[in-house]
């Protein structure tokens, strides 16, 4: 017999093996739609997940798609662990990438080492100008910041969709949805002749390590930290809330702005319609996934980097479409938040003696 | 037809504290019941039995001599027992009739026939149409009870049924009430208010820590002898040494307001009082009366006016908790779970949450973990916490340990006033004792205490100056040595 016992304390073990179990469950039950749709379950999942990554290039491809992800999770994980629900990064990532391609078209044509840093500095801005709005709706206005920031998401896709076909468009594309290409000195550097990696990765990991010591070594930290647990206590501790919720916004809006820069800066050098594919929202999943840990986002960022890839490599060998990516992204969320259940309850099996 | 209910030998235990004791109690149609008590005496649980909500460990209970096993809300439903909840249980968008129909399987059209029959009946005009969320609350506690009357009970269970409702609302609610009696509905109305048990029924069980005190018919019982059960006789009085009080004032409350926009909590009435160096200040009062509100003023958690308090010559009413610490204020909250303490943090994690600038426990934005640690030690050592090891999650520790180590916290900087909400609630005697001594100390070293507790022998033995608060009104103030529990009784219970 099964029965569900409740646990005294979460045990920590668990808690870092939730994750492993779900990505688990995700290889077999996507090897199981694999099989029901008529391919063979472990060539497929190999199609999926080892032929994308097994030659240089691949992985070169997989940091590529983990930088965007790892640096918006971190973003966002200094929101969500003080209890506030920002869930509009890929607005962030829009509007920054927005204001930091404005930035760099407005030096198309010129040269110079100082204008990558203003353009990324361009972007992280304009990330946080839009994380502000939400923020500050909520702390002065009361609104609810998921509506608000989801909604937003929308608005700078529009913006964004509006200034590449009309008044940013490039005067010799062809009316094509696109801009003029950034000039050299606005692009950020490759790292390797050939591949597409580029110095984005730099900034991510700067956002790791940067996270880890504000989470564990500063006032702001512990300050996240008692919010997260309690709005309660962190209000009789006397904390300033709504510095606070500003702060998280910014910082989190800077990172998916960052982000944003990154992607346009880096190998395709120029605005145009589609600059993410909603990296903003498949980052809150890398999240949680490295459970807002700075060390296990950059494992959850690569793991969620591989859906990216394996969707494209199985469409083009198996004819499958790419949304299927969005299918393993969505199922490893599920399987995350039911697996969660065994944070809090423990099965035990019971011997049936006769 | 004669409803008879009839509670047999109850007992529920929860970890560290047994909610009913044995209870059996009887009660038969005709008659309007109160069940009373002070909050945390069990009538909360015993009702939550009676509709299923909560399974008892041990007892049975009988409804018309046929044994009823209640083991869900719909159990109760099926059984003719009805039960009217404090806090109202309705869908604000749907339209009153919507709310009705909810969870019921007749058909739409006779329901409406029932419905408007019931309404004719007992005089209640509420239009069915317009959402729920348009109604004041009286009228909302009215769609419930038509929720209760269209399943035809014989039981209808009221838990603290006027504790949202405005004075005239409140009487037209005893009138239904004594209505439905005389259809036959046996009424059971469970409430810590003695002046509504006076008004409006005909017997009264008094509980108090899980047991059953005593049954009585109201016309044998006054407001103060109900008081005196309710809150228990107090026979001891071991008082602290009587202070030499100084004149010299610490902190002044003038004309202090508050109001909440929940419905759920007391607005705060013209709150004047003061306390001088080495007094402490009792408030009594049974919860749910303002205490929270007013520690959470006091504490800054609630911004008031500027002037409205004054402390150490400074108006420090529009200042925040942690600024308030500045100044030599310390608070200990009445949840030490939820609010003074973090129980899945560390123990001395908890201990910076009393962060104070002269600690130094944070510099420049950096946490400086060996000054929290060796802080932690000192309070573990001084305050008798019976751990060495400042790592532990504070969750392991006892309630006792727990609240040590938060007043140990908030004492550690020396403050001149200590704030504290019912400090023993929960603990057992021993850590009662030392929190008592505690509190004697602080006053010895001409430190001031204002002690909000819903305690009355703790009030009696700790405070200097008593005052009751009721309905978010202060009473006058008196001194310590002229009070009797009675008297505070009769002042809780809302008479003058």
């Amino acid at each position: 017999m099964i029965k569900i016992v409740k646990r005294d304390q979460p045990s920590r073990a668990i808690f870092f093996f939730t994750p492993v179990l779900a990505i688990f469950l995700t290889l077999v039950s996507g090897g199981l739609i694999f099989f029901i749709l008529g391919f063979k379950p472990f060539e497929a999942l190999k199609f999926f997940f080892i032929i994308p990554i097994a030659d240089k290039y691949g992985f070169s491809e997989l940091l590529l798609k983990a930088t965007p992800l790892c640096l918006i999770a971190i973003g966002l994980s200094f929101c969500f662990k003080s209890n506030n629900w920002n869930i509009g990064a890929e607005g962030q990532l829009t509007f920054g990438a927005i204001v930091s391609g404005g930035v760099a078209l407005l030096f198309y044509e010129q040269e110079g080492f100082y204008i990558l840093p203003i353009v990324i500095l361009a972007g992280a801005i304009g990330g946080m100008l839009y994380a502000s709005i939400p923020a500050i709706l909520k702390t002065y206005f009361n609104t609810n910041e998921i509506l608000v920031s989801l909604m937003l998401v929308y608005v700078s896709k529009l913006i964004l969709d509006y200034l590449v076909v009309g008044p940013w468009s490039n005067p010799e594309g062809f009316n094509f949805p696109e801009t003029r290409q950034f000039s050299d000195s606005a692009k950020l550097p490759l790292l390797f002749e050939g591949l597409r990696i580029h110095a984005g990765i730099f900034l991510a990991l700067a956002a790791v390590i940067v996270s880890w010591f504000v989470f564990y070594k500063t006032y702001l930290g512990f300050q996240m930290k008692v919010s997260g647990f309690s709005l309660k206590t962190a209000k009789y501790a006397g904390y300033k809330g709504k510095k606070m919720i500003i702060l998280v916004f910014l910082i989190s809006g800077a990172c998916a702005g960052l982000a944003g820069v990154g992607e346009i800066t880096g190998p395709i050098g120029q605005l145009h319609r589609e600059i993410s594919p909603d990296y903003g929202f498949t980052a809150i999943i890398v999240a949680f996934l490295g459970r807002l840990h700075p060390v296990g986002i950059i494992f959850a960022s690569l793991v969620v980097a591989i859906t990216y890839l394996g969707a494209e490599t199985a469409q083009i060998f198996m004819q499958i479409p790419k949304y299927t990516g969005q299918v393993f992204q969505g199922m490893i969320l599920f399987f995350l938040l039911a697996s969660d259940y065994l944070l809090f309850f423990k099965i035990k099996f019971i011997g049936s003696k006769k | 037809m004669n409803t008879n209910l009839k509670i047999s030998n109850v007992t529920k235990i929860y970890p560290g504290c047994v909610a009913n004791d044995n209870v059996s109690l009887e009660f038969n149609s005709g008659k309007i019941y109160a069940l009373l008590g002070e909050n945390g005496a069990g009538k909360s649980t015993l009702v939550k039995i009676l509709s299923g909500v909560i399974i008892p460990d041990e007892g049975e209970i009988y409804l018309n001599k046929n044994n009823l096993k209640l083991n869900s809300p719909l159990d109760a439903k099926k059984n003719d027992i009805g039960m009217v909840f404090q806090h109202f249980n309705l869908f604000e968008t749907l339209s009153v009739f919507e709310n009705l129909i909810i969870d019921s399987d007749e058909k739409r059209e006779s329901l409406r026939e029932k419905i408007d029959s019931i309404m004719k009946k007992y005089n209640f005009s509420i239009d069915l149409d317009i959402p729920v969320l348009n109604l004041s609350a009286g009228q909302k506690q009215k769609v419930e009870i038509i929720r209760c009357l269209i399943r035809n009970p014989k039981v209808l269970i009221m838990d603290e049924p006027t504790s949202v409702l405005t004075e005239q609302e409140t009487s037209e609610l005893f009138l239904s009430l004594k209505k439905f009696s005389e259809e036959g509905i046996l009424i059971i109305y469970i409430t810590h208010k003695l002046k509504e048990v006076m008004q409006l029924c005909d017997e009264v069980a008094v509980m108090r820590r899980g047991k059953l005190v005593s049954v009585s018919e109201i016309k044998n019982e006054n407001i103060e002898s109900l008081a005196n059960k309710m809150v228990g006789q107090n026979l001891k009085t071991i008082k602290k040494k009587k202070a030499k009080t100084s004149s010299d004032q610490l902190i002044k409350i003038t004309n202090l307001n508050f109001t909440s926009d929940d419905p759920f909590e007391t607005n705060l009435m013209d709150i004047n009082f003061s306390v001088n160096r080495g007094e402490c200040f009792g408030i009594a009062g049974i919860s749910g009366n303002g205490q929270s509100e007013l520690f959470q003023v006091l504490s800054g958690e609630i911004i008031s006016e500027k002037e409205a308090i004054e402390f150490n010559n400074n108006y420090i009413g529009d200042l925040n908790p942690q600024e308030r610490r500045e100044y030599l204020m310390a608070f200990s909250p009445e949840d030490r779970l939820e609010q003074a303490a973090i129980p899945q943090m560390k123990i001395f994690e908890n201990v910076a949450l009393n962060n104070f600038k002269s600690s130094n426990f944070f510099n420049n934005g950096l946490i400086n973990e060996n000054k929290i640690k060796e802080h932690s030690k000192k309070i573990i050592s001084d305050f008798n916490v019976n751990t060495d090891n400042i790592e532990l999650k504070s969750q392991f520790l006892s309630g006792g340990n727990l609240q040590k180590l938060i007043i140990g916290r908030e004492l550690i900087t020396s403050p001149d006033l200590l704030i504290c909400f019912n400090p023993t609630w929960g603990l057992d005697v021993g850590a009662i004792n030392y929190i008592h001594e505690t509190l004697i100390k602080i006053n010895e070293q001409n430190k001031s205490i204002i002690l909000i507790s819903t305690d009355t022998d703790e009030l009696l033995k700790l405070s200097d100056k008593i005052s009751v608060i009721h309905k978010g009104k202060l009473s006058k103030i008196m001194n310590a040595e002229e009070v009797t529990s009675e008297k505070l009784g009769i002042l809780m219970g809302g008479a003058n």
